[in-house]
Parts: C-alpha cells; structure tokens; sequence
C-alpha cells in the first residue's frame, strides 16, 4: 500500500510539475569580467558594441525571476525575444548573432510585463 | 510768282519722294524644321527698289552680312542661285564674332546700319555663339527682282548644354550694301520671316530622373538599391538602350536619352534579398483564397472580392502567363498554399520568393488602370525639355495584398464597389479601398527559452479572430537543429510548416480556407530545438521577420508586439 501511495504520489508530483520551467541561469562559479561589471543596481551591458557570431552579456537583475531580453531592429521592431529566469544581481549571458542580418540592433532587458531595465546597442559585422 | 513757283516744286519734290522705294534684302526658311538633326535650308533674295520716278535701281554690287547662332545652326552649305556667268561671287565668313547693330537706327535700315558699321556706329565684337557670314555678288546687270543670291543649308543642333532654351532669333541679317554701276549707294531695308524655328524636338534630353515607389522602400524592408532599370525604344524589348541601379532613395539618373522620344522602361528587383521569402504569406493566400470562392459564388462569374484590377493579375500565379491577367481561381489559392506549406509543385507558378522573381513596373499615374477590363501598366515615358521627371512603381507577382509591391493609387485602377460580389461590397461600405492591407497591434508573445537542454520557441496569442496566420522564423543552424513543430490552433484549421534547414528558415502558420474557424489562443504555435552547442542562453539564437494574420474579411494583421 505504502508502495502504491508512494508511486501515486511520484505520478501526482511529476504530473503537477508545470512544463514551463525555464532552466534556471547558472553562473555562479563565473566571475564577471571588468568590461562587463555593471554599477547600477540592474541593467543591461556587452562586452562589444560591435558583434559577430556572438558576445558576452551581463544582466543585472533586480530581483531572481523571469525576464525578457529583445532584440529589435533600426524601426524598434521586435525580431527575436528570449525569456531568461535570472537570479538577483549579475547573469553572465551571451548574444548569438549568427541569424542576424548584418545591421544596427537594439537590445533590450525587461521584466515579464515588458517594464524595461536597460537596453544598448549592437551591430553585426 | 516765286511763293508758287516755291509751293509748285515743294509738292513736287513730295510726290516724287513718295514714288521711291527702297531694295530689299529678304531671307526666310525655304523648308520646316521640326527636330534637332533636321536640315535647315534658308534663302536670301533680292527685291529691286524704286527711283523718284518709280523706275527700278539697278544695282550691280549686292553685298550684305548675316549672322547665325553656331550653337544651334551648324552650317554645311552655300550655294550660289543667279546663272550669269559673267557675275563674280564671294563668300566670307567669321566665326565667334556678333553685330552690335547703331541704336540710332531702324535694326532693318540695312543700307544705314551699313553706314554705321563703316563709322564705327556699328560694330562686330567677340562672342563665340555667333558667326557672320559675308556674301557679295556683282555682276555687269542688275537681278531680277525675287532672284536669289544664295541658298544656305544648315543642321539644327541640339541646345542641350548650350545657353539657348529655344530656337528663336537664331540667324539675321546685319547689313546691305546695295551699289549702281556709278557707285550710288541705295536704299536696302529687311524683308525677314525667319524668326523663330518654333518647337525642336529631340537632342539629348541631358539627365532624365526616374523615381521608383514601392512598399520595399516605403516600409523601410530595403532601399532602392536593390532595384534596376532597363530602358527600351518603346516597343522594343530587344536592345537596351540605357540600364542602371537606383539609388536607396529610389531615384536613378540617366543619360542618354533624347527629348521627344517614347521609350519604355522596366523596373525590377534584386532575386537575391531574403525578405523576398516574405512577399507571399498566409494574408495573400487569403485574398487569393477569398477571390476563388467570390468568383465561384456568382452567376456570371465575374464577381471579385478585389479591390484593383491589378490583383487579378498578381493573384494569378498559376496557368495563364502573368501579364495577361485571367480567371483568379482555386488553382491559385492552392499553389500559394502549397507553396507555403513547402510542397514542390510540378506547375509554371508566378510565385515570387528568393531567387524567382515575377516582376511588374509601369508608371505610377496610371498603374493598374483598367482598359477593357483588364488591368494595364504602362512602361512608356516621353523626356521633353519641360518634363525630365518620371515616377514608376514596382509590384510582384502573387504579392496580393501588396506587402512589398506599390499599392495603385489611380482611380481607374479601382474596382468599383458594384462589380465586387455582395460580401466583398458590404465590407467595403466601411472600409476604403486598401483599408484591407493596414497592420494592426495585437497581442503575442513570441519568445525562446532554455528547457530542460531543449531551446523551446514558443508563440503565444490572445488573438480571437484570425482565420489565419504566419510566422517566418529564422535559427541559428551552427548551434540548433529543429527537432518538432507543435501544433495547436484548432481541429479545423490547415496547418502549415515549411522548413529550409540549410538556410535555417522555417515558415509556419494555419489557415481556415473556408473563413470560418479562427485560430485558437493560447500557444496555438510550438518549435523545439535541440542545442549542438553548450548554451547558456538563447538570445539572438531565433529571430522572426514575418508575424502576420488575416481576418476573415481578408484585414492583414502585422502583428506588432512589445
């Protein structure tokens, strides 16, 4: 019986288990680099404004939770838009531009309701 | 006796000096000239003048000066008119030199501009425009009166590059000097009806600017640059007679060309931009797939659910050639369906995308005008020295809903609310013609995420009344390989993917071809990648270009997202 219950109680656990866990940022052996220490209590920076293939980004949250980083084009236009669950304080990440036009790019970090906490610039080369 | 005598020799003296006559020097055009090239043949002649006694002078010295522009006159003959043979003949000629006639003087007192000019009252001074011709005839008798001295021929230049805007006051006589046998000096006046060669056609048009509108450039999707011309003698599309790039503005100089000449020009695009994956999406299919069941729903079969001519020809992308416009069917809305499912089709398709091209350009005023029922565009410009500016536009084949093509702004081009099927005429009671094609805020959420070592994209909406929609996703292929697409947007909704790995392209999106289900909200659209690479994040690894839906009445929505 104790066995039955306990299974029924795995079931029930995996089964009210959401699918919508984001994996959790896992930097905490990473020391962030000078280029990207960031002075403010939250924000956005990259280690090069202009890019290619990829770069470091640290995000400076606020608080651990679900963020959003967005991408858009010279009209302000959203073209790609990833959602992050950082902890507090610095998230070391990075930027793939390999499916980006070559062009000039704004980035963008906000919290889940779109409330902005830094943004920069980049360009691929 | 002497007061009479006085009175008797004065009204005699009048009466004889109102029987004098001066001789004339007459010159005219002998032909009409009507275009730069023509050849220009003037005659100057001569008419006798009239003594005291009414009897004709008889000169035997003719002599006179002329001057013509060389700019606009190029001189290429002489040709002596009398017969005698005992006459001695000369011409003389100065290039780059002017007459400044006496001021004091009628300009047509010929005979006293001469003795001005021998005074030094009149004078030749430099000007390079100008070139004085000098002919001098003499002979034992005197010319008939009408006889011609000569018979000058010239070529009408082109005025381009010169300083002159017309053709007017190009050649005139300066001076005459008519003398009898015994040196007597006679009275010459101007007898001048060539002044003006009126209006010149042709020459070099100089720079002509041709200006292209399109929505690629309007919307910002790309500059001009990616557009070329070629131009043609109107007619003629076999030998090009000017090509060239516009410029990002969309603007291109040409040179080359002649005033008064119809050429025609042809515009098209680059096939090689990536957004030209994007031209036909879910929203054309709708038009398409609204205009077959329209055209089938009426009894003559000649309803349209349109709102341009035009669209019968962009919309028809399968069977009859392009340019020859025909019936809009279910042909068509399959094939665009096809091909955004990306099933390879066996038929000719007018399809555009990457690497295939359908273009169609004419003028702006008249584009998509019907004539006869079928939708026309004209390639015909006409340079003139009042008009060197020409605007076309620039459309493609089965862009509809004219995404990246000019939408026509004539009137002619529209399609009256009366011919369109009864539908189509309510929804356009409150809508103008075009409203269709507008963007709309709507509320997505298209982001990726990290899970679970999967890169899961998802796309979420609250949209409630889409019969259709899709989304043109692109991935980085040296860090991602696309594992599934997950479909969620309703039982009855045809869904669609079409995946181009090599270029890491994946188009999805649905449609309800009978304009009655909506795709469901929620996550209606799921992709789920598997990473090559360690990844910490994934921003920047998936972008999307084309986010779009349709309403059932065929409203493109461009979803605009925060």
């Amino acid at each position: 019986m104790k066995k039955t219950l306990l299974l029924l109680s795995l079931i029930l656990i995996i089964g009210c288990n959401p699918d919508e866990i984001i994996t959790p940022i896992d930097d905490t052996n990473i020391e962030i680099p000078e280029s990207l220490v960031i002075d403010d209590i939250q924000g956005l920076k990259l280690e090069s404004t202009i890019v290619s293939d990829e770069v470091r980004m640290n995000t400076k949250l606020p608080y651990t939770g679900i963020y959003r980083i967005k991408i858009r084009d010279i009209s302000k236009q959203l073209i790609s838009q990833e959602k992050i669950n950082g902890k507090e304080g610095d998230n070391l990440l990075k930027v793939y531009v390999s499916s980006l036009e070559r062009d000039g790019y704004v980035i963008e970090l906000s919290d889940e309701a779109h409330n902005i906490l830094g943004l920069t610039t980049f360009v691929v080369n | 006796m002497k007061k009479l005598l006085f009175l008797l020799i004065s009204v005699f003296s009048t009466i004889n000096v109102f029987g004098q006559t001066d001789a004339q020097l007459a010159y005219s055009a002998v032909n009409t000239v009507t275009k730069v090239g023509d050849t220009l043949t003037v005659k100057l002649q001569y008419y006798e003048g009239t003594d005291a006694n009414s009897t004709a002078i008889e000169p035997t010295l003719y002599q006179f000066d002329f001057q013509y522009n060389n700019k606009l006159l190029n001189l290429i003959s002489r040709t002596w008119q009398p017969a005698s043979t005992s006459a001695q003949k000369a011409f003389n000629s100065w290039n780059g030199y002017k007459f400044t006639p006496d001021s004091e003087k009628n300009q047509n007192d010929y005979d006293g501009q001469y003795a001005s000019w021998l005074s030094n009252d009149a004078s030749y001074s430099s000007n390079s425009d100008w070139s004085v011709e000098r002919v001098t005839y003499q002979d034992v008798t005197a010319l008939e009166t009408g006889q011609e001295f000569v018979k000058y021929e010239f070529i009408i230049k082109d005025k381009f590059n010169t300083n002159y805007t017309n053709y007017a006051n190009i050649l005139n006589a300066n001076w005459a000097n008519y003398k009898k046998s015994d040196g007597t000096q006679i009275g010459v006046t101007g007898n001048a009806t060539l002044t003006d060669l009126g209006s010149i056609e042709g020459g070099n048009a100089g720079d002509v600017t041709l200006s292209l509108e399109t929505n690629v450039i309007t919307n910002n999707i790309a500059d001009g640059t990616d557009y070329s011309y070629k131009i043609y003698a109107k007619g003629d599309q076999t030998t090009i007679l000017a090509e060239g790039s516009f410029d990002a503005s969309g603007q291109a100089v040409v040179s080359g060309l002649e005033n008064d000449v119809e050429y025609d020009a042809y515009i098209s695009i680059s096939d090689l931009p990536e957004y030209l994956d994007n031209v036909v999406t879910v929203s054309d299919l709708a038009l398409v797939f609204a205009e077959a069941i329209g055209a089938g729903s009426s009894p003559n079969g000649i309803s349209t659910t349109f709102d341009y001519y035009l669209q019968s020809i962009l919309a028809n992308v399968v069977g009859t050639s392009i340019p020859q416009g025909g019936d809009v069917n279910f042909d068509d809305s399959y094939e665009i369906l096809a091909y955004l499912q990306g099933v390879t089709s066996n038929n000719t398709t007018y399809i555009t995308k990457a690497g295939d091209v359908y273009n169609i350009s004419g003028r702006k005023s008249t584009y998509g005008d019907v004539v006869n029922g079928i939708a026309t565009v004209s390639p015909t410009f006409k340079p003139t020295d009042s008009n060197k500016s020409f605007t076309f536009v620039h459309g493609l084949a089965g862009d509809v809903n004219f995404s990246h093509g000019f939408e026509p702004t004539s009137n002619n081009a529209d399609i009256p609310a009366t011919a369109q099927s009864s539908m189509a005429s309510q929804q356009r009671v409150a809508m103008a013609v075009g409203a269709k094609y507008q963007d709309e805020q709507a509320n997505l959420d298209l982001t990726s995420e990290l899970r679970d070592g999967q890169v899961i994209f998802t796309i979420g909406s609250n949209v409630t009344d889409m019969v259709g929609a899709q989304f043109n996703i692109k991935y980085d292929t040296t860090r991602l390989v696309l594992d599934n697409v997950v479909f969620d947007t309703g039982n009855t909704m045809t869904n669609f993917s079409n995946h181009i790995q090599e270029n890491g392209k994946i188009n999805i999106g649905s449609f309800d071809q009978n304009f009655e289900a909506t795709v469901k909200t929620g996550t209606p659209y799921k992709l789920i990648f598997t990473p090559t690479v360690n990844l910490q994040n994934t921003a920047g690894l998936i972008t999307f270009r084309v986010n779009e839906g349709v309403k059932a009445d065929g409203t493109s929505i461009k979803f605009i997202m925060n």
